[in-house]
C-alpha cells in the first residue's frame, strides 16, 4: 500500500492514536513513547495498591477478589450452609452468578466474610505437605545459622582456608558441639515404623500447589491493571500522565497530536451557503479512469493561524491533482465569535475571476477549510489510498527561550506529516 | 383472545398479545408487551410463573407447548419448543428455541440459547460466550422462596400500574 520506498517503514495511525511531544515539536506514536506505570488497582474493587505491596502480592489483589475457575467470572462472597456436620450454622463461600459454581464444590467454606485471602492462606498451611517444608526451611535456617556464628570465630582464615575447615569439619574444637541434629521429617517422628512414604504421598487429593498448577480447579487472585504513563523516547518529556487514582479517568497531562495538527477528515456534507440546507457530496463508487472530486476537510486546533500546504505523493496508479495547495487555517475561536461569513464558493454564481484561483477551497467556516482534490484512479483496486504531504507551520505562542531579549520574533513551528485517505473500492 | 383461559389467581396485564389456544395457571404473572402466541398448537401454563416483558412464547408446533410451575422468564426470552418444566430461569434474551425441551432446575443464561433440537437435561445451567454448559450443584433449594417473595411484590404492585384482565 506504500507508495514510497521510503515510507515503508513508517506505519500509518488515525490521529487520535498520535500523540505530539511540544518539546521536540514532533509527532509520536505507540511505538516511539516510552510506557511506564503509574499505578496499580484491582479492577474489581478499585483499590489503589501502593507500589510496595505490589511485589509482595505478587501482581494480585489481596483482597476478597477472586475469578471463577470455570467462567472467569468475579466472585462474590455470600452467605451460605455449610454442607458439613451442622447444616445450620451459616458460613461463607465464594459463589459466581453465570455459572453458578461456588467454592463449596473444592471444600472452600470460610468463617468471615473478609480477609478471604488470609483464610485461605493458612488453610494451605493446614496441608501435611505445606507442614514438611516449613519445618525443613526452619531447619536449614538454622544449621546456616549455626555455621555462621562458628565460622565467625575463625577470623583469620582467608576465604578458601575456612571453606576447607568447613567441609572438614574437624577445624575447631567448638565445631562439633554445635552442630545441629540431622533433620528427621515429621512422619518419622510420629511412628518408626511406619513407611514416610505413604504420609508423604502427593496425591490429587491432598496436593495443593501453589504455583498455580490447580488453576482449574480453585479461585485464581484478580490480578491488578497498571495505569501507564508515556513519555517520548528522545527528550524524555512527558506525553500522557493519567491520575493515579483507579476512579479517576482523566488524566494531568495529556498532549494529543489531534490538539496540535490539523485534522483531515472526509465530510459527509457541507452547509450550502448561508442556508441551513446540508448538502450531500458526491458518494458514487470510484471508476477507473473516471476523475472525480473529494472534499477534504481540515480543522485547525490552535489559537493561532497555521499555514497548510498539500502536496500529493506520487503514485503509480492514480493521479491526485491538488487544486488549492497551499492556504491559511484561521485560528480556532469560540463558537459566540464566528460570524455568519461563512461562504461557499460552488453556490454564489457570480464570484469574480479572481476568486476562481481559489477553486480548490470549497467552504470555509470557523478554523474548518474544506478543499476539493481531484483524484483519477487508474487502476481498480479493492481500497483506494492516497497519500498527502500536509506540511503546516505556525508562530509559537510563547516566545522563544533560546533568542535573545532584544528581538520580538517568534519560533516558527512547522510539521511535516503524511496523511493516508482511504477512499473505497475502485471498480 | 379466544381460547384464553386464565386461573383465578392469574396475574395477566392487557397489553399482551395472547393469541389462540391459550390456557394459564393460578399465580402466573405475564408482563405487559410479552407475546403468547399459539400458533398451530395450545399453549399450557403452569402456576406461579413471571413472563416479564416482551418475552415471546410461541407454539408453530401442532403438540401442545407446556411450561411448568414457578419458572422465571426474564425480558426477551424466547420459547418455542416443545416446553420446559419446572424451577427454570430463561434470563435476558435466552432461547429455547426449535423443538428442544428444558427440564427443571435449569438455567439459560443471558443471549444463551439451546441447541435447535435436544432435550436440556435437569439442572444444566447454559451460559457464557462462547456458550458452554455445566451441571449445577446445588439443589436449587434457595430458589423457590425468593421466587416467592417476587411473586407476592409483583400481585400488590402491579394492578395499581397497569390494567390487568379480569378473570371470568
Amino acid at each position: 500500500m506504500d507508495t514510497q520506498p521510503q515510507l515503508a517503514a513508517l506505519r500509518t495511525w488515525p490521529i487520535e492514536k498520535l500523540y505530539y511531544c511540544d518539546d521536540c515539536s514532533q509527532v509520536r506514536c505507540q511505538r516511539c513513547v516510552i510506557e511506564e506505570p503509574a499505578g496499580y488497582h484491582c479492577p474489581n474493587c478499585l483499590f489503589d495498591v501502593p507500589t510496595a505491596s505490589v511485589r509482595s502480592e505478587k501482581n494480585c489483589c489481596a483482597r476478597n477478589c477472586f475469578e471463577c475457575p470455570v467462567c472467569t467470572h468475579v466472585l462474590a462472597v455470600v452467605e451460605a450452609e455449610s454442607s458439613r456436620g451442622d447444616g445450620g450454622q451459616p458460613c461463607f463461600v465464594l459463589s459466581c452468578a453465570v455459572c453458578l459454581w461456588d467454592s463449596r464444590e473444592i471444600g472452600w467454606e470460610f468463617e468471615k466474610s473478609t480477609g478471604i485471602s488470609a483464610q485461605i492462606e493458612r488453610m494451605r498451611a493446614a496441608q501435611p505437605a505445606a507442614k514438611e517444608y516449613t519445618s525443613l526451611l526452619d531447619y536449614w535456617r538454622s544449621v546456616q545459622r549455626a555455621s555462621a556464628t562458628a565460622n565467625s570465630a575463625s577470623h583469620s582464615f582467608s576465604t578458601t582456608n575456612s571453606f576447607k575447615h568447613r567441609l572438614t569439619s574437624t577445624g575447631l574444637q567448638n565445631n562439633t558441639s554445635s552442630n545441629p541434629p540431622p533433620y528427621t521429617a515429621a512422619s518419622y517422628r510420629r511412628s518408626a515404623d511406619k513407611p514416610p512414604l505413604s504420609d508423604m504421598a502427593i496425591s490429587d487429593a491432598n496436593y495443593v500447589s501453589p504455583a498455580g498448577n490447580s488453576r482449574n480447579s480453585e479461585p485464581q487472585r484478580i490480578r491488578l491493571h497498571m495505569k501507564l504513563s508515556r513519555r517520548c523516547r528522545i527528550c524524555h518529556h512527558i506525553l500522557i500522565k493519567p491520575e493515579s487514582k483507579a476512579q479517576a479517568t482523566r488524566f494531568k497531562i495529556q498532549l494529543m497530536a489531534a490538539n496540535f495538527l490539523p485534522t483531515v477528515t472526509l465530510p459527509r456534507a457541507l452547509p450550502r451557503g448561508r442556508g441551513t440546507m446540508l448538502g450531500p457530496l458526491n458518494t458514487d463508487p470510484l471508476r477507473v479512469g473516471v476523475t472525480v472530486p473529494v472534499v477534504l476537510r481540515f480543522t485547525n486546533p490552535l489559537y493561532t493561524e497555521v499555514e497548510v500546504s498539500v502536496v500529493a505523493g506520487r503514485m503509480r496508479d492514480t493521479q491526485v491533482e491538488v487544486l488549492e495547495p497551499q492556504f491559511t487555517l484561521p485560528p480556532f475561536a469560540d463558537l459566540w465569535e464566528l460570524d455568519d461569513d461563512d461562504y461557499d464558493v460552488m453556490s454564489t454564481p457570480g464570484t469574480p475571476s479572481s476568486e476562481t484561483a481559489r477553486r480548490g477551497i470549497v467552504h470555509r467556516q470557523g478554523n474548518r477549510i474544506a478543499i476539493q482534490i481531484q483524484v483519477t484512479p487508474q487502476a481498480s483496486t479493492s481500497c483506494l489510498s492516497i497519500p498527502l504531504l500536509v506540511k503546516c507551520s505556525h508562530m509559537d505562542e510563547m516566545a522563544d527561550i533560546d533568542a535573545p531579549e532584544s528581538s520580538a520574533s517568534r519560533r516558527v513551528v512547522s510539521n511535516a506529516i503524511w496523511v493516508y485517505v482511504s477512499l473505497g473500492a475502485v471498480n | 383472545m379466544g381460547g384464553l383461559r386464565l386461573a383465578p389467581q392469574a396475574l395477566v396485564c392487557k397489553n399482551v398479545a395472547i393469541d389462540g389456544d391459550v390456557q394459564i395457571g393460578n399465580g402466573t404473572v405475564v408482563h405487559v408487551g410479552a407475546s403468547i402466541i399459539a400458533k398451530n398448537g395450545p399453549i399450557i401454563i403452569g402456576n406461579n410463573n413471571i413472563i416479564s416483558e416482551r418475552a415471546v412464547i410461541i407454539n408453530k408446533h401442532s403438540t401442545p407447548l407446556m411450561i411448568g410451575d414457578n419458572n422465571m422468564l426474564e425480558t426477551e426470552a424466547l420459547v418455542e419448543g416443545r416446553g420446559i418444566g419446572h424451577k427454570n430461569v430463561i434470563q435476558v434474551r435466552g432461547k429455547v428455541v426449535g423443538t428442544s425441551t428444558l427440564g427443571n432446575n435449569c438455567v439459560v443464561g443471558a443471549m444463551c440459547t439451546t441447541d435447535p433440537s435436544e432435550n436440556v437435561p435437569d439442572n444444566t445451567i447454559l451460559f457464557g460466550n462462547p456458550q458452554s454448559r455445566r451441571t449445577r450443584s446445588d439443589n436449587n433449594s434457595d430458589y423457590l422462596f425468593l421466587h416467592m417473595k417476587h411473586l407476592e411484590y409483583i400481585h400488590e404492585m402491579l394492578p395499581r400500574y397497569n390494567h390487568i384482565i379480569e378473570a371470568e
